[in-house]
């Protein structure tokens, strides 16, 4: 009996300290280029193409030049329901100022009740049906309501997992608002670097 | 032994729970050993499983209260000629959150049991039959939910002759 519970523990500790290795080794190695892991801030948001509600398919990228609130939820989500009415505000104010919300509805049921939720909740933007693979790539989004805050430049401002005040969300969009859109070609360090690489090329003419 | 197993197997999830950052802990429900159910060829076992949910945890009871919300579900899969008579669940507690504060939901936290009615007919073999079965969760803390999910469990009815 007492040499069973020697073993459990020497087991357990064992074990922990396997996962404690594992998750160091994790955070420490190259992940591929779009999976977020770690500190999100100005990140590039990864890109994707999601079908809508509407039988529509919508890219990340097709709201460059626009900061965008992502919130992944889901019908089963108590938290998530408490937020939607705030982001149909959320929309209604600042889409003006050039914020997008786009909802991801993390369901593993069929679209119409998950357009028939929306629909009750008075949602006004558009809900993207997600994939494991966006999830994924987005840092395997498990905890919902989980929100990304991209600026108009398509980089993470911010990330929120769980509910937050009204207050701060709406503090988070007008970060992701602050920035100011800056086309990939009008870049000046981008431009500068493309002067250079023209520059040295004369040069060895 | 068993109530040993089940708090250490406890407290081995709470500490690993507890090693992951905010926002990164998944909820966890174990569920406590099984023992060998005895049941008589014609008669009826009464049988508890115990769970026991991740500290600061819920999961929705089987009867949530609204129809958006995943219920709790015990299905067990018997083999002739055990069967399951009934599964009964516990009520589960009213409580409200910080997210919902007008809201109350019927939710399982801490330790809960479920009860199963196993039944063999009176021409029933004498043997062992296992049973195995899934018990299917949607759990969230104060602030958070996370997907459905499921866990696994068996044990073994032995059927005696009277």
């Amino acid at each position: 009996m007492k040499r069973n519970v020697v073993v459990f523990v020497m087991l357990v500790v064992v074990v922990i300290g396997m996962l404690s290795v594992g998750r160091y080794l994790d955070r420490t190695r190259t992940h591929g280029p779009t999976k977020l892991v770690g500190n999100v801030h100005n990140v590039p948001a990864p890109d994707f193409e999601l079908p809508t509600l509407d039988g529509r398919r919508l890219k990340l990228s097709d709201f460059r030049g626009q900061a965008v609130l992502l919130n992944f939820w889901a019908t089963w989500c108590p938290p998530c329901k408490i937020e939607m009415p705030w982001f149909v505000d959320i929309q209604k104010q600042y889409g003006k100022d050039g914020l997008v919300v786009l909802g991801v509805a993390m369901d593993d049921t069929e679209a119409a009740k998950i357009a028939a939720f929306a629909h009750e909740m008075g949602v006004n933007y558009p809900v993207l049906l997600g994939t494991d693979q966006v999830s994924d790539e987005y840092g395997d989004v498990q905890s919902l309501p989980t929100t990304f805050y991209i600026d108009r430049n398509g980089n993470i401002v911010t990330k929120s997992v769980g509910l937050l005040d009204r207050a701060e969300i709406e503090d988070d969009v007008k970060k992701a608002l602050d920035s100011k859109y800056k086309p990939a070609t009008l870049q000046p360090d981008r431009v500068q670097a493309v002067l250079k690489v023209a520059q040295v090329k004369e040069a060895k003419r | 032994m068993k109530r040993l197993l089940f708090g250490l197997t406890a407290c081995f999830v709470a500490v690993l729970s507890l090693a992951q950052a905010p926002g990164e802990r998944l909820p966890s429900v174990i569920v406590a050993p099984i023992g060998n159910v005895q049941l008589r060829a014609g008669g009826t076992a009464d049988l508890a499983l115990d769970f026991r949910i991740g500290t600061d945890f819920h999961i929705n009871s089987n009867k949530p209260r609204a129809d958006y919300l995943i219920p709790t579900v015990l299905k067990l899969n018997s083999q002739e000629p055990v069967a399951v008579a009934d599964v009964k669940y516990p009520a589960g507690e009213d409580m409200a959150f910080s997210f919902s504060p007008n809201e109350k939901l019927s939710v399982y936290s801490g330790d809960f049991s479920i009860n199963a009615v196993l039944t063999a007919p009176a021409s029933a073999a004498a043997g062992t039959y296992p049973v195995k079965g899934e018990l299917r969760f949607q759990a969230c803390d104060r602030s958070a939910c996370y997907p459905p999910r499921s866990i696994a469990l068996q044990f073994q009815v032995t059927v005696v002759k009277k």
